[in-house]
């Protein structure tokens, strides 16, 4: 790539992400509101006493534990942050090739010097490798100021605060294995991706209900032609188990990525999202 | 290469309806060059077959290119300003500035914020927020920034008041024209433009009525105010519209030389709505 | 041909739909697909946070193993 190719790939990962601001930046930030509030409730609940209690029994059990072998604990505080994401990452996806088309801004964008396949892999870059930035970064704040917090408790109650400088270490290196995870999965669902960007730049009207409702039609059609239920057995291969999409160890992601379910999957989803790059011609 | 357009019958269907039935239209190099048209007519699909923004059949060269094929590439060498509603609503000023900055090799940041510095707009504002002509100077300001061949304007002042038709027409000519660009504008207001047009190309229900230069126009089409007496002779020389005016009957010639209908009254070049008018109610009566 | 994919959007995106099924149909008859939920094994799931010395052993003597990927597969004829 040269150096104004990766200028311009530059210039349309910004413009996803002011865009949509609310999914990239909004969503994140307010959930981690919603925890700090509930977090404030849970404790003015707690007595001054016990709440000093409390931490001298977390810093005593976290004294001394490697960062590393820890991190996959504090990792599952995030689960809330995941779920945004990906609720967030379907919102994005069905309307990203839609909603320029719907307010006619299309015109704009495709009369500037961009490929369609520029485009639509800019999309994909923002959601699958950019978003989960945003999401750390605000973990990442949301954990700074918790610590900030429980040190000025600690240390207006005498607790020994050692441990919870390991419970910091670990929260830090829990949020590289969570950028990893959401890359993965996003990988490991790329054909849901294609899928919705798919409908997304062929549907003129209500592209997710066109999604969903060819989704099932094709599954029928295919027991009808074929008898076979390979699309059905496939989709809740991927899906049935949330566990797959959570990576807990750093050794684990060469065997996550490389291993043939996830690269057939990358075929598949390559697939629609070639038919999502050409779709993207029609204007309309 | 002398043409920066060339089309050989273009044809576009919407279902059973023809919007484009096969045009041809050549458009020379340096031309300032007027698509006129009644609504429906075929302007926006003409413009946007150009622009690779619309599929279409036949033969199509843009500045030497098949726009249906590398509308990428071509967008190198053309701009495009629609009616005013394009621009992406949510984005700030700066951040349109800093995204074509980001992805057109050919823009000039300098030159853009020179020419907006001239106008009221403010840079930390969204587009949503600005005024109709604003968001076009904006446009405006964006499109003279870069180096192209060919501007491509579908209904530029469509909606703007006066004041702002004028200026966006004053600063096309003098600050974006120079003789070697080409610009194509489509429109149905026929008179603000008329004064800047170097060619003419009609058109009606998909088909090309009228494609000329300007300075052709005055040889092959002649209007004469007839005089009451004369209207029999004038009638033989099957004039292509007639209409009444003043009490007097005015008749529109095509390629019929000046010397023959002098004798019929005082001579003029029709002005291009006339023309626009005649040539379409030619078209209707056969 | 091409021309008669690209044509409209409802041909481009049947032709699409029709590569995808054939890839996946035909994957399916080769292996035999049939639901196969990938299964991580992992250590932090059985964690019992009254025995941390216990866990602590464990996480030493898994070390040298990453996660042990264990794939099930149980025939589901119609999900």
């Amino acid at each position: 790539m040269d150096k104004f190719a990766s200028l311009q790939f530059y210039a349309l990962l910004k413009r996803e992400v002011l865009e949509h601001r609310n999914i990239f930046i909004g969503a994140p930030v307010v959930v981690a509101l919603l925890l700090f509030v509930a977090a404030t409730w849970v404790a003015t609940q707690i007595s001054q006493s016990d709440l000093a209690e409390g931490l001298r029994f977390v810093s005593a059990l976290f004294d001394g534990l490697s960062p590393f072998d820890m991190a996959p604990f504090i990792m599952l505080l995030a689960i809330p942050f995941y779920l945004t994401l990906y609720v967030c990452s379907v919102i994005y996806l069905i309307n990203t090739l839609y909603q320029d088309r719907k307010e006619m801004s299309v015109l704009f964008w495709q009369s500037m010097p961009v490929s369609n396949l520029q485009t639509v892999l800019s999309k994909i870059v923002a959601i699958v490798l950019v978003a989960p930035i945003f999401y750390v970064l605000v973990i990442f704040v949301m954990y700074l100021i918790a610590m900030v917090w429980l040190t000025i408790l600690g240390i207006s109650n005498d607790v020994d605060l050692v441990g919870i400088g390991y419970l910091f270490l670990a929260a830090i290196a829990s949020l590289v294995l969570i950028y990893i995870s959401t890359v993965v999965t996003g990988l490991w669902l790329l054909p849901s991706v294609g899928w919705l960007l798919l409908f997304s730049a062929f549907a003129k009207k209500t592209p997710l209900l066109w999604a969903g409702g060819v989704f099932i039609l094709v599954g029928f059609l295919e027991d009808l032609i074929f008898g076979t239920q390979f699309l059905a057995n496939w989709v809740a291969s991927r899906t049935s188990n949330p566990d797959q999409y959570l990576i807990f160890e750093f050794q684990s992601v060469f065997e996550r990525v490389f291993n043939y379910d996830t690269l057939f999957g990358i075929i598949v989803g390559s697939i629609l999202i070639a038919g999502a790059v050409f779709m993207r011609r029609f204007t309309d | 290469m002398s043409n920066i357009v060339e089309a050989k019958s273009l044809t576009k269907n919407y279902g059973s309806f023809a919007a484009l039935d096969g045009v041809d239209l050549t458009i020379p190099k340096g031309a300032i060059s007027g698509l006129i048209g009644p609504n429906g007519a075929g302007k926006t699909t003409t413009l946007k077959a150009l622009i690779g923004l619309c599929d279409v059949d036949g033969e199509l060269s843009v500045a030497g290119r098949d726009p249906r094929i590398a509308r990428h590439k071509l967008m190198e060498d053309v701009c495009f300003i629609a009616d005013v509603g394009i621009l992406p609503k949510w984005l700030k000023v700066s951040h349109v500035i800093d995204y074509v900055e980001g992805v057109h090799p050919r823009f000039d940041r300098k030159k853009a914020e020179k020419f907006l510095s001239t106008t009221d707009i403010p840079a930390n504002k969204r587009i949503k927020d600005l005024s109709k002509g604003m968001v076009t100077q904006l446009h405006l300001a964006l499109v003279m920034a870069i180096e192209v061949q060919l501007l491509v304007l579908d209904e530029p002042t469509l909606g703007l008041d006066i004041i702002y038709r004028k200026e966006f027409y004053d600063r096309l000519l003098n600050d974006f024209y120079d003789g070697n660009r080409t610009i194509i504008i489509s429109t149905h207001q026929v008179e603000e433009i008329e004064t800047l047009l170097s060619h003419l190309v009609f058109i009606n229900k998909g088909k090309i009525v009228l494609d000329s230069s300007m300075s052709d126009l005055s040889d092959i089409y002649t209007e004469v105010l007839v005089d009451a007496d004369k209207v029999a002779q004038a009638d033989a020389l099957q004039p292509i519209y007639v209409r009444k005016l003043l009490g007097k009957k005015s008749y529109t010639f095509e390629s019929v030389p000046r010397e023959q209908l002098k004798i019929l009254g005082e001579l003029h070049t029709p002005s291009v709505a006339d023309l626009f008018v005649a040539k379409l109610k030619e078209e209707k009566h056969g | 041909m091409k021309d008669l994919i690209l044509r409209n959007r409802y041909t481009l995106l049947v032709v699409t739909l029709i590569v995808y099924m054939g890839v996946l149909v035909t994957e399916g008859m080769i292996t035999g697909r049939e639901v196969r939920v990938i299964e991580f094994e992992n250590p932090y799931f059985d964690f019992n946070s009254t025995n941390f010395e216990g866990f602590r052993e464990r996480r030493n003597y898994n070390e040298n193993e990453t996660e042990n990927i264990r794939i099930e597969s149980y025939d589901t004829g119609d999900v």
